[in-house]
């Protein structure tokens, strides 16, 4: 007994629908990391467009109140990985 | 019950190579297959800090953790989330990860702390990555006597993946290398 069947609605977060979005937004972030971050060109963010676009869509799917915290969040520095809540 | 355990890796690629595979590792179609345990990951913030070159970032991953049926059956669920906070100091060529679940935290916390840097021997070509991972059961009184194994096989499933994760790593590296030696992008 015990069979519990993998369903999408297992999944409290599924952000599928972002997919596309997502891929264009890392594949840049991942272009601007090794070719201008990386060689110290951090003065200026790149894909902004790709990033607000995917960031929508996220905002729009994410139903997991506790990753939707983050998404909201400011001021990323503050969120020390060692405490709990 | 707490499980710690600590790993090194030497990875002979520089620095910059085995960030931005670290980066690219849950991403690539070619390490589906590897990390099949990897459901999703977004990046659900980030902050650039363009004085001092410090890069924060915070992803979602989304994991598929299968147990027992009896432990699915108390969970009901066999699907995990983690917050991953990254931040990556070009200036100090350092990048540290931490990555613990917020789904199922009644039952199990995960602590997984990573931190690459220029290896002290070859700073320029090798690249230390040092592992810590904290798991704790959570003794619930129907569980306890079971807790103990089970905190024993999350440990094992722990070392399996992350070994899994150092292929893909070493895998991704060699890729970035091939790609920049035929662009002449050094990375």
């Amino acid at each position: 007994m015990g069979f519990i069947r993998r369903n999408s609605s297992s999944s409290s977060t599924n952000t599928s629908p972002c997919a596309d979005l997502r891929t264009a937004y890392h594949n840049c972030f991942n272009r601007w990391y090794s070719e201008k971050f990386l060689k110290g060109h951090w003065d200026k963010e790149e894909c902004v467009a790709e990033w607000e676009k995917y960031k929508e869509c996220l905002s729009k799917h994410l139903e997991d109140k506790n990753l939707s915290r983050f998404l909201e969040a400011e001021g990323l520095s503050r969120i020390p990985a060692s405490s709990s809540k | 019950m707490v499980k710690a355990y600590s790993q090194e890796h030497t990875y002979k690629h520089p620095w910059e190579r085995v960030t931005s595979a670290s980066w690219r590792k849950f991403a690539d179609p070619e390490n589906k297959h590897t990390l099949s345990h990897i459901l999703q990951v977004d990046t659900l913030n980030h902050k650039l800090e363009p004085e001092s070159g410090k890069l924060y970032t915070t992803r979602a991953i989304t994991i598929h953790a299968p147990g027992p049926w009896f432990l699915r059956k108390i969970v009901g669920q066999d699907i995990c989330h983690c917050v991953e906070s990254t931040v990556v100091d070009a200036k100090t060529r350092s990048m540290q990860l931490a990555t613990k679940n917020i789904s199922l935290e009644k039952y199990i916390e995960v602590e997984e702390k990573i931190r690459y840097d220029p290896h002290p021997e070859n700073p320029n070509e090798w690249t230390i990555c040092r592992q810590e991972t904290r798991i704790r059961i959570k003794p619930l009184s129907t569980l306890a006597s079971m807790a103990e194994k089970i905190e024993q096989k999350c440990v094992e499933k722990f070392q399996q993946n992350s070994a899994k994760g150092r292929q893909v790593m070493e895998r991704m590296c060699k890729y970035l290398e091939a790609e920049s030696s035929s662009r002449g992008i050094s990375v």
